[in-house]
């Protein structure tokens, strides 16, 4: 099978790998780059647990070829804490109680980081709209909308 | 592993079709991929080739310009287009359509190009661009033609492009001054999901000429044809003449998220809150003139 040589940047790091081209950019992520924070749900593009930044912007990452992202800066999860300190949009989940499995809270965690970075000061509308592509089984979403909120008040951005 | 396939990214729209062209049905055309990989995915049949055109400069142009309209590069996510002034304050059924696509990820990476080469009969875009009269500028290894956009769908999921062609863009044309359009969609939850029918409108009320087209009812989405508002007509009348027109047009099939029956009773709703739309509330055409 032919491998495509690509180079990206990940949480700031600049990763040169070699890819096949049906590998997918959460198959990249987790089985080559061990970040196993994005999660594979539905594999469709319905779930949102595989939500990364794609240069800024939220994307199901199931939904993305690894090869498509040569030359790109991609977030994730892993790349919230500094120095071992949780980032405030983090901490604003635990406080407002917005985790049970925690399946879903990587995804979630960066489509709220997207909207916070894109709109300081997000109305619930806004926030429900940023999180919709996003499903949680657990929690329901009052306490996620509450953290976004929450870390909007904080001053996240 | 999605499937077992090969994949060049092109910088030029005739780099791209010589390859489609050369791969003698192997190859496909990729622009945002969130039908096409969940294609592959859920069908495990995979092309030879994606030949993916993000790279080239003009599949990726939003112009606007009053005298010659909108032209919209095919590899244009929907959130630009959801987010653009000029098509929110001028052709706003295609903004409220391309917002109603998927989530927020998904409008990140879905294109309009994309959603009506997919051609699915419930694609959001579809009615609105019917409406607004839009055609789509193809190109093949033999050259470029503009199809109307009326002209495009022919039957579920399938298209009028001839085997190597890919759209290149789609062109609004200018619209009156005082334009006036909508969409809207009914679906089963309201995060997002499929249309069980969409609908579009447009009128303009210093011609009276009014357009509804209607998703989701029938192997492709169906314009209905155009109705001129000349002398005053109470809005009930109205949605009960569209509905005779619309009954005869539509074949909806029952689905996994709706019924035929359902959505027959719903083209009469969804016309009403449509109309009131674009009519104003009292209704009749003399209102809104």
């Amino acid at each position: 099978m032919k491998l495509h040589e690509i180079t990206l940047t990940v949480n700031g790091t600049r990763e040169t790998v070699s890819v096949p081209a049906g590998m997918t950019l959460l198959e990249l992520l987790r089985e080559k780059l061990y970040l196993t924070g994005p999660k594979e749900g539905c594999g469709a593009g319905e779930c949102g647990a595989c939500t990364v930044l794609l240069d800024g912007r939220p994307v199901t990452s199931c939904l993305v070829l690894a090869v498509e992202t040569d030359g790109k800066e991609v977030r994730t999860i892993e790349g919230e804490a500094t120095d071992g300190q949780l980032s405030t949009l983090q901490q604003a989940f635990i406080d407002a109680g917005a985790i049970q499995c925690g399946f879903c809270t990587p995804g979630m965690v960066m489509s709220a980081r997207a909207l916070l970075e894109r709109n300081p000061h997000p109305s619930d509308a806004e926030i429900t709209e940023a999180i919709a592509g996003n499903l949680c089984r657990c929690t329901g979403y009052e306490s996620i909308i509450a953290a976004v909120r929450l870390a909007a008040e904080r001053g996240e951005k | 592993m999605i499937g077992v396939f090969d994949y060049v990214r092109v910088s030029s729209v005739e780099e791209g079709c010589a390859l489609i062209a050369a791969h003698n049905g192997g190859a496909v055309a990729l622009a945002g991929g969130t039908d096409l990989l969940v294609n592959i995915r859920n069908t495990g049949r995979s092309p030879d080739l994606l030949v993916d055109f993000k790279d080239v400069a003009k599949m990726n142009q939003l112009v606007t310009d009053e005298t010659v309209g909108v032209k919209i590069g095919t590899c244009v996510p929907l959130n630009v287009i959801a987010d653009n002034k000029v098509i929110n304050e001028h052709y706003r059924a295609l903004a409220e359509a391309a917002r109603s696509v998927g989530s927020y990820q998904v409008r990140n990476r879905a294109t309009l190009g994309g959603n009506i080469a997919n051609a699915s009969p419930a694609a959001d875009t579809a009615p609105a661009l019917l409406v607004l009269n839009a055609s789509v500028s193809v190109a093949g290894k033999d050259g470029t033609r503009k199809i109307p956009i009326r002209e495009l769908f022919t039957e579920v999921k399938k298209t009028s492009l001839r085997i190597g062609e890919v759209i290149t863009d789609i062109t609004l044309p200018p619209v009156g001054p005082r334009p006036r359009s909508a969409f809207i969609k009914k679906q089963r939850v309201k995060g997002h999901d499929l249309a069980i029918i969409n609908m579009a409108g447009y009128y303009d009320p210093d011609t009276r000429l009014l357009r509804m087209a209607i998703g989701s009812c029938a192997v492709t989405p169906i314009l209905l044809p155009e109705i001129n508002l000349s002398g005053h007509e109470p809005i009930d009348g109205l949605v009960k003449r569209l509905n005779a027109i619309a009954q005869n047009a539509i074949s909806p099939i029952d689905d996994i998220r709706a019924s035929a029956e359902y959505r027959r009773g719903l083209v009469l709703v969804l016309l009403h809150d449509l109309l009131s739309m674009l009519l104003g509330a009292e209704g009749g055409a003399d209102e809104a003139t």
